[in-house]
C-alpha cells in the first residue's frame, strides 16, 4: 500500500468530517496565528526600538570636562580633545561639542517665540552647537547644500544646517539655501538641509516625542562668540559637554580607556586631589543593551504565552483523534478483516492527525500573516511580516504535534484485535 | 485439504467461574471447492467458529492449518496477508466503510495487497459486474438498499480472487427476495471453483447446501452431504 493512496484515504476521511475537523484545527489555527502575531509584533517594537535609538547615535560617548580657570568662551579643552581624537582616527568617527542655546529664532515673520510649544508638529526648533564633524557624530546626512565645515568652524562663519523639520517650519517647500537667519538678531546664513534623521512616518502616536531628532538648528560652536557680542543673556555659559561617536561597540571601549588617561592630565582629577578641573566619560551603550535584553525578554514571554495556546491546540487534535479511534472502531475492524496491517491503520491515523495540522497549520499562518499586518499597522504604524524562521518554524511545530498528538490514539486503533473491533457499534 | 482444524477451543475467561466454552473441541475439514453450511442457534458458537477460520480471532488451543500451513504460529502482519489473500468476508451488516464509495469499498482490499492501479481498476470492475453493480460505483452505501450493500460487500470479498469465501448470515439483514438474489450469486462462485463456507441459523437455507454442519454449544453435532436440487 502506497503513500499516495493513503493519503488519498486520509483526505476523504477527513472531508466526511468537515465541521468537525474545523473545530479541531481551530486549536491549531488560533495558537499558531497567536505564535505569529505575537512574537513578529514584540521584534517590530524591539526594532523600532533600537532603530530610534540608533538614530540618536550609537557608539556615542558622552564626555563633560571643564577647568575651573576657563574663561566663558574658552575653548581649549575642546580644541585639545579634537586633536587627541584626530590620531585615533581609526577608531573615532567623529567629535563635536554637545551644546544648546535657548536664541530667539527668526526668518521674516515666523519667529520662534510665536510658536506652539504643545504641539511636537509645531514645537520650535533646538538650536545645536556644534563641531563640522557633529552629523557624523549624530546620524545627521546632508539632503541639500552643504554640512559645516572646518573652516566654517575656524573662521567664525556665521552659517547654519537645518534639520529636515526645522527647515519645513520656517520654509515650507520654499529652498532654504542662501537665506539669513537672525538668531538673538545675529544673521546667519544657511547653507545645508539635513535629511530625516528618524523616518517621521513609522512614528506612533507615543513616538511623536522622537519628531524633534529632526527639529533643530546647527551653528557652529565658535559662533557662539558672535551670539555674545550680539549681547543676548539666553545664550548659556561656555561648553563642556562633547560628544565622541566610535566606529563600534569595541573601540568604544578603547575610547573610553584612551580618553579617562588623557582627560586626567588634561584637566585632572578631583579624586586625586589635583583639582584644577573635571571631568566625566559616559556611554549609553550599556543602556541601550539593557532595552534590548529586555524586549528580548517581552518577546520571549509573548511567544511562550502563545506556544501554550499552541499546545492546547495539540492536545485537542490528541482528544478528537481518540474519539474519532474509537468511533471508528469498526472501520478499523473492517479494514484489518480486508487485509490491513498494523502498520497501514497506523499511518493512516498519523496521516489524518498531520493533515489536520498541516491545513491548520497553512490556515494559521495565512491567519497570522494578517493578524500582524493589521496589529502592526494599527499599533506601530509600520507594516510588517513574520520572518521566515518563526513561519517555518511554527509550521513544523504544527506538523510536529500532529506526529506527537496522532501517535497514541493511531498506536491504539492498530492494535485491536480485528473480531474486537468488528463487535464494536 | 484447504481447511484442517484438530481439537479446537476458544475458553473465555477460563478457570474463573464465568467461564464460556465458546468452542469445546471442534475438528473439521474441508476441501478445495466444497460448498459448506455451518448451521446453529445463536449462542452455538457457529460465529466463534467462523472467525477461527477467518483468522479474525485465534483459538484458545487446537490446530489450525489453512492450506497446510499452521496459522496458531503467525504473527499479526502475517495474520493480515492471510486475511487479505485466502479469504474473503461477507458479513451480517455488510461492513462497508460509510465514507467510501461503493467502488473505493471493493478497492480496499486490492489496495492493501498493493495491486497496481491499472490491474485494480480491471478487478474491481470485474468485481462490481459480477454482482450487478458497475453503474452504482460512485453511490456510497448509505445510498443503497440492503441488498445492493450486500452485493458491493460480496464484490469487495471475490475482488482477492481468494479461494475461500466466508460469509456470516449473509442474508440475515435481508428480505427472503435478495436474499435469495445473494445465495445466488455464493452458488455462482462455487460453481466457479471457490470453496464457500456458510454460516447461519436458518435451516431452510442449509437445507440448499451440498454439505451441512450443524453445531451446538460448542461441538459438531452432525456432519453430512445431502443432495441439492440446484446442482
Amino acid at each position: 500500500m502506497n503513500l499516495k493512496q493513503t493519503i488519498k484515504l486520509a483526505a476523504k476521511s477527513i472531508g466526511a468530517r468537515k465541521g468537525r475537523t474545523f473545530l479541531t484545527m481551530l486549536g491549531v489555527i488560533i495558537g499558531l496565528a497567536a505564535v505569529i502575531i505575537l512574537v513578529t509584533y514584540a521584534s517590530g517594537t524591539t526594532k523600532q526600538m533600537m532603530e530610534l535609538m540608533q538614530s540618536m547615535g550609537t557608539n556615542q560617548i558622552q564626555v563633560s570636562a571643564y577647568k575651573w580657570s576657563s574663561r566663558q568662551d574658552d575653548d581649549s579643552v575642546f580644541n585639545a580633545l579634537y586633536n587627541y581624537c584626530r590620531q585615533m582616527d581609526d577608531l573615532v568617527v567623529g567629535v563635536t561639542p554637545s551644546q544648546s542655546c535657548w536664541a530667539t529664532i527668526q526668518y521674516g515673520a515666523k519667529s520662534s517665540r510665536t510658536m506652539d510649544y504643545s504641539d511636537y508638529d509645531h514645537y520650535p526648533p533646538e538650536v545645536y552647537l556644534g563641531s563640522d564633524q557633529w552629523a557624523a557624530c549624530n546620524n545627521a546626512k546632508i539632503a541639500k547644500g552643504r554640512d559645516l565645515t572646518y573652516l566654517d568652524v575656524q573662521g567664525n562663519n556665521q552659517v547654519c544646517v537645518l534639520g529636515s523639520r526645522a527647515a519645513k517650519l520656517f520654509f515650507n517647500y520654499a529652498d532654504p539655501i542662501g537665506e539669513t537667519m537672525t538668531f538673538d538678531g545675529v544673521p546667519f546664513t544657511v547653507i545645508g538641509v539635513y535629511d530625516e534623521r528618524v523616518d517621521e512616518s513609522t512614528l506612533t502616536e507615543d513616538n511623536q516625542w522622537y519628531k524633534q531628532q529632526n527639529n533643530f538648528i546647527l551653528l557652529p560652536y565658535t559662533a557662539i562668540r558672535a551670539l555674545k557680542v550680539g549681547g543676548s543673556s539666553s545664550v548659556s555659559s561656555y561648553s563642556t559637554d562633547f560628544v565622541v561617536k566610535a566606529k563600534n561597540s569595541a573601540a568604544s571601549q578603547e575610547i573610553q580607556a584612551r580618553l579617562e588617561g588623557f582627560l586626567k592630565t588634561l584637566v585632572g582629577d578631583a579624586k586625586t586631589g589635583s583639582s584644577y578641573g573635571s571631568y566625566n566619560i559616559y556611554s549609553q551603550d550599556s543602556y541601550i543593551d539593557s532595552t534590548k535584553e529586555a524586549s528580548q525578554a517581552q518577546q520571549a514571554l509573548l511567544g511562550g504565552i502563545a506556544a501554550i495556546s499552541l499546545i492546547v491546540g495539540g492536545i485537542g487534535i490528541m482528544n478528537i483523534m481518540l474519539v474519532t479511534v474509537t468511533e471508528r472502531t469498526r472501520e478499523i475492524g473492517i479494514r484489518k478483516a480486508i487485509g490491513a496491517e498494523r502498520k497501514n491503520i497506523i499511518i493512516q491515523f498519523l496521516i489524518e492527525a498531520c493533515m489536520i495540522c498541516g491545513i491548520g497549520g497553512i490556515l494559521g499562518i495565512l491567519v497570522g500573516y494578517a493578524g500582524t499586518l493589521i496589529v502592526c499597522k494599527q499599533t506601530l504604524g509600520i507594516i510588517l511580516l513574520p520572518s521566515y524562521g518563526i513561519t517555518v518554524g511554527s509550521f513544523v511545530i504544527s506538523v510536529g504535534l500532529g506526529i506527537v498528538f496522532g501517535l497514541y490514539p493511531a498506536i491504539k486503533a492498530s492494535g485491536l484485535q480485528p473480531v474486537e473491533a468488528l463487535r464494536a457499534e | 485439504m484447504l481447511i484442517d482444524i484438530k481439537d479446537v477451543y476458544k475458553i473465555y475467561n477460563e478457570g474463573e467461574e464465568r467461564e464460556v466454552r465458546a468452542l469445546n473441541g471442534v475438528s473439521l475439514n474441508i476441501d478445495r471447492g466444497e460448498f459448506v453450511a455451518v448451521v446453529g442457534q445463536s449462542g452455538s458458537g457457529k460465529s466463534t467458529l467462523m472467525n477461527i477460520l477467518g483468522c479474525l480471532d485465534i483459538p484458545t488451543y487446537g490446530d489450525y492449518h489453512l492450506d497446510g500451513q499452521d496459522v496458531t504460529d503467525l504473527t499479526d502482519k502475517q495474520l493480515s496477508h492471510v486475511r487479505n489473500k485466502q479469504i474473503g468476508f461477507i458479513f451480517q451488516g455488510f461492513n462497508l466503510i460509510p465514507a467510501l464509495s461503493a467502488y473505493e469499498n471493493v478497492e480496499l482490499p486490492l489496495i492493501y495487497q498493493g495491486v497496481k492501479a491499472s490491474i485494480r481498476r480491471e478487478r474491481v470492475q470485474d468485481a462490481l459486474e459480477r454482482v450487478s453493480l458497475w453503474d452504482r460505483r460512485e453511490h456510497k452505501p448509505t445510498e443503497m438498499s440492503g441488498g445492493q450493500q450486500q452485493r458491493v460487500a460480496i464484490a469487495r470479498a471475490i475482488a482477492t480472487h481468494p479461494p475461500i469465501i466466508l460469509a456470516d448470515e449473509p442474508t440475515g439483514a435481508l428480505d427472503s427476495k435478495t436474499g435469495k438474489h445473494v445465495l445466488d450469486i455464493l452458488r455462482r462462485l462455487y460453481k466457479e471453483g471457490t470453496t464457500v463456507i456458510l454460516i447461519t441459523h436458518d435451516n431452510s437455507i442449509a437445507a440448499t447446501a451440498p454439505r451441512v454442519i450443524r453445531i451446538s454449544d460448542g461441538q459438531i453435532m452432525a456432519d453430512a452431504p445431502q443432495e441439492v436440487d440446484w446442482l
